[in-house]
């Protein structure tokens, strides 16, 4: 089951790469499309298929490739991975019909397929050197896809993008190796691992690439600069993909590898990483009030959100954890959402300068439902009750609440922020005189707006019926809580026991 | 042409053609709409498109202010003092089937007929507006009211407390049949003039002028009159007898109401007081159709959406494809009426200045032409102001 | 059981508001484009009839009974368990019967005021929305919910105030609005992240239980207070977080109708209902009594040197809220929701009335006003009987709640006896200004010509009229007033004086032909009808630091950090000639050496870890 969540797209992908251009315009489209349904199909049947009872792994398949290695396929979903799972089909299915028409239809859907499948793989892979395999396999396509389709600067963002993501995955191998070499097991299984941790010198040493490889993939302040420029210059529905799965391969290997394979150096970086989260939220949100850019924008709103997802998993309660994937799965419908809607801006109006553009809501000439779901959107990524993103958000700070209260109020005030450089942005686009600039272009057919239809509706039903969504992800969680808590618990015994040992000794 | 115009502005006697307080941009484009004007040419330039726009939507535009006058007229004769004229837009047929279309507001919006009898009355000018001053008025109109509320002591105490409350109504019932009747004419005008385009397919924005004028002056000492119907007897408020006529008492206060000043849209237009964007004086007020930007129109708080939605509903065939072959087809048609609208309101007070000049526009007595130039100059220097200058772009001829 | 099946339904009342938002959406968004947008309207209006129907009903049922809590959980995860909990009590259901009634009358003056305007599909939604939040804070038990729904309110009246988008005054007002009271729900959930996590619990109830023992450091309580009291502190428009009532007189009047009376009731409901945590700390109630104090004493002097209509109301809204401040800092609780709901329905009047006047004059700016007094009979009695309602001078509503709290305070605290004496007196002052200057004196250019309203209007108006009128009979009847004690009389007395200086300087000032006074300091007349310049401050204290900040951390961000990590990640790969030459446009040929370094640099970690593994 699990292998054709990654199967179904890489055959999709070959089969699109075999149809030549000139078999017809929109063939390579619709056959793209019809993957994009069956794989959203199966990601959805997952929910069938798992147990959210459970906390442990399920629906598992295990196959020897290069045991000399270590390198085993091993696949399996959990609460963390499985909301993931199904929002990369999601997300992979609304980028493909919101693509419309492209330039070389044959070898774009064939990169995005790839990327799923790529993504989908990182997600399910239960083995370090697999999910490496995967993370790797991942940039290619996007390389490709920034920089064959996108804007004029194209060739710089896709390079530094290459180079940052590269850079990343070479620390987390780093990391990986370290930790298979280290341990008594010799294995890069997360289960193995996991039942043999490390002293904490050597998980603090193993942490340290870890957490910087994930750092540029979230991306974390300053290793963000990548972000901007590749969002800038991609396409729409590339920007989707981007914002809703890609980052999160970084802050599920937050949870993965640092939470679950390094629980007693993450507990001892907690504050710092706290701290870490609060220079995100707060500079990726100062960062995002002077952007002049909308796609730009919306990009360091997605640094600042990054950083609510760190503070989550720094405090590694029950709730936080709760609240850290469920504020993965909040951004990634948001800011699909956000991109979505600034993409259909920028292809009926030519431009995305906040300068240019005025009065967009106006019903003849205007972009009177991009606008009103914008203002939905917007307000969602600024925790307006109602919405998802601040159920998320609450859970969030809620939970984190009494591990790091004053980090937690400081993340807090990011929200205010949120609030105030969309609203600028809203205000400004969407309020006022219609400007010339924005009334030559024809307007979008209903169809293509139908994914930030669908999307808003997604925000607003997890919105209020978060259950929908946590109840899936409580059980792991609370499961993984409980394991870092007993794993603190014993190393502060020990650490209790010899203060006490030495007090004794003294006296 | 014997006696040739000059080219520019400059040949001129400055104290003829300079017009006060515009930018030297505007004198110039100014100029040839005053050459054309007195080669018998419209405000609004010659061309196939403009034709067909203009005849088209005058044709939609007739036919929205026969409903309107209808019920205007109604209103005044038939739901005189009434408290709650709750079916006042229903021209005193009441069925099932109406009440529910009228429910699901699949109707004419009869509001922005009062919308411009209010800009009428609230900005007054012309004989209608004297008359409701004079004490003859207010001494029939006191029978009336008095008659009206014999058998209702609520409203007779009303009167007691405040005793110009139901005359103030009266004022404004009076307004309603006087712009009612005035677009009685009208909507007959533009209706002859859409028939006649049927026969005579190739009418010319100057003929379509034309036509309007002659209509004008047909129509010019109408007399207007107003007695509502009481108890099932007919009270005269405005009798024969106080001169009133259609041309000086209702169509100039009109235009320079409607056309002219009207009120700022709530939609573009802060009235708070502290921000100072409404001008003191009614006189400088410089809201109305021919100025009023089209781009909201459509958006909340503009009120001429509601008649460009009533002519939406009663294009001509011709026009309607027409508008669906060009740029965004459908998707901003009310903009694209609105543009059209204003067009043939150029049209319209081309009609009215033509009627009033004191002398024929294309006379060639040079003491007559200044007559005319004296009285065209302080309405051109109004409508250099107006949407006039972005419409002399010729297309399609 | 049957009684008990009719309570359960009361969580239907929010759900018909919001009903009404979902049912006007194809007019609101304008799918519905052949026909025109009021079934919406109608919708909504009928959908408020029968939430007020049915808040009646259920407060029949409950009249004279205790309050009754329904809980239903909505949201549970870890340790954290939302519940949807509502508190059926005679207040609660009251106070819905008073919102959905002011809505429904709201919403037919709508009907009039915007007759001509082809976005009432959507102003009917909104409206919708904002009773659906509004009688939702009325029933709600939970902080939680109370806090979302309050959330709600700023994102509709967002919404509202930005009704006429394309308007350029509009665009600042509503993002104003937005954002001041979202400075004040950000504090408030500050607070209720603390409050849970201090007591475990999110209902007011439970939350009542545990202040009553708990112990908390002094420092937290008062900060936690200062916290939960700022949302409030933003939705009633308090120093130094009410510009916004201000500038959201941009929007639609209807709106501000519901605005100026119930919304800014529901700030100050949950503040009331939040009472038991404040008095955990001294500081939070002390603040409480300065902020209303200073609100009180400077809304109405603001509203005095202001021109506009909407405005002179709007600050005196803020003013009488700051009264219920102070009522709630002196912990009088029923006295302060007595305030609110009668300054609400004289001040829903009041702003009825200034739209009629709109409506007929094309302007809001009272010194082209005058001399309408005979002519239009419904504003005329909106405006008497509301100014009569506002202030103690009559015994109309007002006048009794205002005695009872000069009587307590004259006992607690005598200097809060000054504050509202001198409060009613320019109150009185202002109102007589205002009557003055609209219906006195001869008729101005743009008054010349003003018959009285519609129906649709003028009826709204004169339910309210007369609902004013009945109020203090009506509490009288249930036994709410108090009998004449000589204190009492005292402090009347001293009130009517106040109210009768006030009224008879306003009089004497304005009743003639007189449009303007200028005071002898041109610039405390300036300072005053620009609020203290308290635009000028938020720019100065708040935007443009931020500004500042957030443009320093933009050019760091472009030409520090970028660079710095720039660098770093390349050298790591390439040397500098490699990244000229590849940046310059080979893309292919990069890619390939990309690839080709990723996988030498792999195959050399495996090749290593092989050995290691096999050693």
């Amino acid at each position: 089951m699990l292998s054709l969540l990654i199967g179904i797209p890489l055959l999709g992908s070959i089969w699109i790469g075999l149809i030549p251009e000139r078999a017809g315009k929109s063939i390579h489209r619709r056959l793209a499309l019809g993957f994009g349904w069956v794989l959203f199909g199966l990601s959805a049947g997952l929910l069938l298929a798992f147990d959210p009872h459970l906390g442990s792994l399920q629906l598992a398949e295990t196959m020897a490739w290069i045991p000399q290695l270590g390198l085993v396929y091993e696949l399996g979903v959990d609460g963390i991975s499985l909301p993931l799972v199904v929002m990369t089909g999601l997300l992979v299915l609304m980028a493909i019909w919101a693509s419309g028409q492209v330039e070389r239809p044959r070898l774009y859907y064939s990169l995005v397929l790839m990327l799923a499948a790529a993504v989908a793989g990182a997600f399910l892979a239960q083995n370090l050197l697999l999910f490496f395999l995967f993370y790797e396999v991942e940039l290619i396509p996007l390389y490709l896809l920034i920089a064959i389709w996108g804007g004029p600067q194209r060739t710089y963002a896709a390079t530094k993008f290459l180079i940052y993501t590269a850079l990343s995955g070479i620390l987390l191998l780093i990391g990986f190796f370290g930790l298979s070499w280290l341990s008594d097991a010799h294995s890069f299984t997360y289960t193995v691992l996991q039942a043999h941790p490390l002293p904490l010198v050597q998980q603090t040493l193993l942490l340290v690439p870890i957490l910087l490889g994930l750092a540029i993939k979230i991306p974390l302040v300053p290793f963000h600069t990548w972000l901007p420029d590749a969002h800038v210059e991609a396409s729409t529905p590339i920007s989707v993909l981007l914002a809703g799965l890609l980052l999160k391969l970084g802050t599920y290997g937050l949870l993965r590898f640092g939470l679950q394979l390094l629980p007693d150096a993450w507990e001892q970086a907690g504050p710092w990483l706290a701290g870490w989260a609060v220079v995100n939220v707060l500079y990726g949100s100062l960062d995002a009030l002077v952007q002049q850019d909308m796609k730009k924008l919306v990009a360091y709103s997605s640094i600042a959100h990054m950083g609510y997802i760190l503070l989550a998993t720094a405090a590694a309660t029950p709730l936080s954890l709760v609240g850290s994937v469920f504020q993965m799965v909040s951004h990634g419908l948001i800011s699909a959402l956000l991109f979505l809607l600034v993409g259909a801006v920028y292809t009926n109006t030519g431009t995305r300068d906040l300068r240019l553009l005025q009065g967009l809501l106006n019903p003849e000439r205007g972009l009177p439902l991009i606008g009103s779901l914008m203002v939905l959107g917007v307000m969602a990524s600024g925790g307006t009750p109602g919405m998802v993103g601040f159920i998320a958000e609450f859970t969030i700070f809620r939970g984190s609440f009494p591990v790091f209260p004053l980090q937690t109020l400081l993340c807090m005030m990011g929200t205010g922020l949120t609030a105030a450089y969309f609203l600028l942005m809203v205000n400004r686009v969407f309020f006022g005189r219609l400007s010339e600039v924005a009334t030559a272009m024809s307007r979008q057919q209903v169809r293509e707006r139908l994914p930030a239809v669908v999307l808003a509706t997604l925000v607003v039903v997890l919105g209020l019926q978060p259950a929908w969504a946590t109840h899936w992800i409580e059980p792991t969680t609370a499961d993984l809580a409980k394991s870092v808590a007993l794993s603190a618990a014993a190393t502060e015994g020990v650490v209790g026991k010899l203060t006490c040992f030495m007090a004794c000794d003294s006296s | 042409m014997t006696f040739t115009l000059p080219r520019d502005g400059s040949s001129l006697p400055l104290s003829h053609f300079f017009l006060a307080g515009l930018d030297p941009l505007d004198q110039v484009r100014i100029s040839p709409i005053l050459q054309r004007l007195e080669a018998g040419g419209a405000l609004l330039p010659d061309s196939q498109i403009h034709r067909l726009e203009v005849i088209g939507i005058l044709h939609s535009y007739g036919e929205v202010l026969d409903a309107y006058s209808r019920n205007l007229i109604f209103i005044a004769d038939h739901q005189f003092l009434e408290l709650f004229p709750a079916f006042k837009y229903f021209n005193g047929e009441i069925t099932l089937g109406k009440w529910l279309r009228y429910l699901w507001h699949d109707r004419i919006n009869y509001e922005f007929a009062e919308y411009c009898m209010k800009a009428m009355l609230w900005h007054g000018g012309g004989g209608l507006d004297r008359y409701l001053d004079t004490p003859e008025f207010v001494q029939r109109a006191k029978a009336a009211i008095r008659a009206k509320i014999r058998f209702n002591p609520f409203l007779q105490g009303l009167g007691i407390l405040f005793p110009d409350f139901a005359l103030e109504q009266v004022r404004m019932l009076a307004m309603y049949s006087g712009l009612g009747q005035f677009w009685r004419v009208m909507s007959d005008i533009f209706l002859s003039l859409s028939k006649r385009s049927e026969t005579e397919p190739h009418l010319t924005i100057p003929e379509v002028v034309a036509h309007i004028q002659q209509g004008l002056v047909a129509a010019a000492g109408k007399p207007i009159a107003y007695a509502p119907c009481i108890w099932g007897r007919r009270y005269e408020i405005i009798p024969l007898s106080a001169g009133l006529t259609f041309l000086p008492d209702t169509a100039i206060p009109y235009v320079e109401a409607v056309f002219f000043r009207s009120f700022p849209f709530m939609g573009t237009v802060s009235y708070n007081a502290q921000a100072g964007q409404i001008p003191h004086e009614q006189a400088d007020f410089a809201y109305g159709a021919l100025y009023a930007d089209p781009l909201p129109v459509g958006s909340a708080g503009i009120p001429p959406t509601l008649l460009m939605q009533d002519m939406m509903r009663h294009l001509p065939p011709r026009l309607r494809e027409h508008y669906r072959r060009s740029p965004r087809g459908e998707e901003d048609l009310r903009v694209k009426i609105c543009l059209s609208f204003q067009k043939a309101m150029f049209c319209v007070t081309t009609a009215a200045l033509r009627a009033l000049a004191p002398f024929p526009l294309e006379t060639q007595d040079p003491q007559q032409q200044k007559a005319n130039r004296e009285f065209l100059t302080p309405w051109l220097q109004r409508l250099a102001g107006s949407r006039l200058l972005s419409m002399q772009e010729v297309f399609g001829m | 059981m049957s009684n008990l099946l009719g309570l359960e339904s009361s969580w239907w009342i929010p759900c018909y508001g919001w009903a009404g938002t979902a049912l006007a959406i194809p007019w609101a968004t304008g799918w519905v484009k052949r026909s025109g947008p009021r079934p919406a309207a109608y919708l909504n209006i009928l959908l408020t009839l029968a939430a007020f129907a049915h808040g009646l009903w259920l407060l029949r049922q409950v009249w004279g009974r205790d309050p009754q809590i329904l809980n239903y959980p909505w949201f549970r995860v870890a340790d954290l368990d939302l519940t949807l909990s509502l508190e059926i009590s005679p207040l609660t259901i009251g106070a819905v019967v008073w919102i959905s009634g002011l809505s429904l009358l709201a919403q037919i003056y709508a009907l009039g005021y915007l007759d001509k305007d082809w976005g009432l599909g959507r102003f009917a939604a909104l409206m919708g929305f904002f009773e659906g939040g509004m009688t939702g804070i009325a029933l709600s038990d939970s902080l939680f919910f109370s806090y979302a729904l309050l959330e709600m309110l700023t994102l509709s009246t967002y919404l509202l105030v930005g009704f006429w988008y394309a308007q350029p005054l509009v665009v600042t007002a509503a993002r104003d609005a937005f954002l001041t009271k979202r400075v004040g729900d950000l504090l408030l959930l500050m607070g209720v992240v603390a409050v849970s996590n201090f007591s475990g619990a999110l209902t007011f109830s439970d939350l009542r239980d545990w202040a009553a023992t708990a112990s908390l450091d002094p420092t937290w309580a008062a900060w936690m207070g200062l916290a939960l009291m700022a949302g409030p502190l933003g939705k009633c428009a308090q120093f130094p977080l009410h510009l916004w009532l201000d500038e959201a007189m941009e929007g639609p009047t209807p709106a501000s109708i519901l605005r100026n009376s119930a919304v800014v009731a529901c700030g100050a409901f949950v503040l009331i209902k939040l009472q038991p945590l404040l008095a955990l700390s001294p500081i939070t109630d002390g603040v409480l009594v300065a902020i209303g104090t200073i609100t009180a004493l400077g809304g109405s002097l603001v509203a005095l040197a202001q021109i506009d209509i909407k405005r002179t109301f709007s600050y005196s809204t803020s003013a009488y809220l700051g009264l219920v401040f102070v009522a709630v800092g002196m912990q009088q609780p029923e006295l302060a929701l007595e305030l609110l709901l009668m300054h609400g329905l004289a001040k829903a009047l009041l702003f009825m009335g200034a739209g009629s006047l709109i409506y007929t004059t094309a302007t809001q700016n009272l010194t082209e006003l005058g001399g309408l007094r005979s002519r239009m009979p419904a504003t005329v009695a909106a405006f008497a009987v509301g100014s009569l309602g506002m202030v103690a001078l009559l015994p109309l509503g007002c006048f009794w709640t205002l005695t009872r709290l000069a009587l307590v305070y004259g006992v607690l605290q005598p200097a809060l006896v000054g504050v509202l004496l001198w409060v009613n007196g320019l109150t009185a002052l202002n109102l007589a200004r205002v009557f003055g200057l609209v219906f006195q004196g001869s008729p101005q250019p743009k008054t010349r010509r003003a018959p009285e309203v519609g129906w649709l209007m003028a009826l709204p108006m004169g339910i309210l009229t007369v609902q004013t009128l009945l109020m203090p009979w009506l509490f009288g009847r249930w036994g709410l007033y108090p009998d004449w004690s000589p204190e009492l009389r005292w402090i009347a007395a001293l009130l009517t004086a106040s109210g009768l200086v006030g009224a008879a300087i306003g009089g004497w000032l304005y009743w003639g032909s007189q449009r303007r006074v200028h005071l002898p300091w041109p610039e405390l007349q300036d300072l005053l009808a620009h609020d203290f310049y308290t635009g000028h401050l938020y720019q100065a204290l708040v935007v443009q630091p931020v500004g500042a900040l957030s443009r320093g951390l933009e050019w760091l961000d472009r030409n520090g950090v970028d660079g710095l990590v720039n660098g770093v990640s390349l050298a790591f790969f390439f040397s500098g000639e490699a990244l000229k030459y590849t940046l310059s446009g080979r893309m292919q040929l990069y890619v390939l050496v990309i690839v080709m370094g990723v996988v030498l640099v792999t195959a050399w970690l495996l090749h290593s870890l092989h050995l290691g593994l096999a050693y």
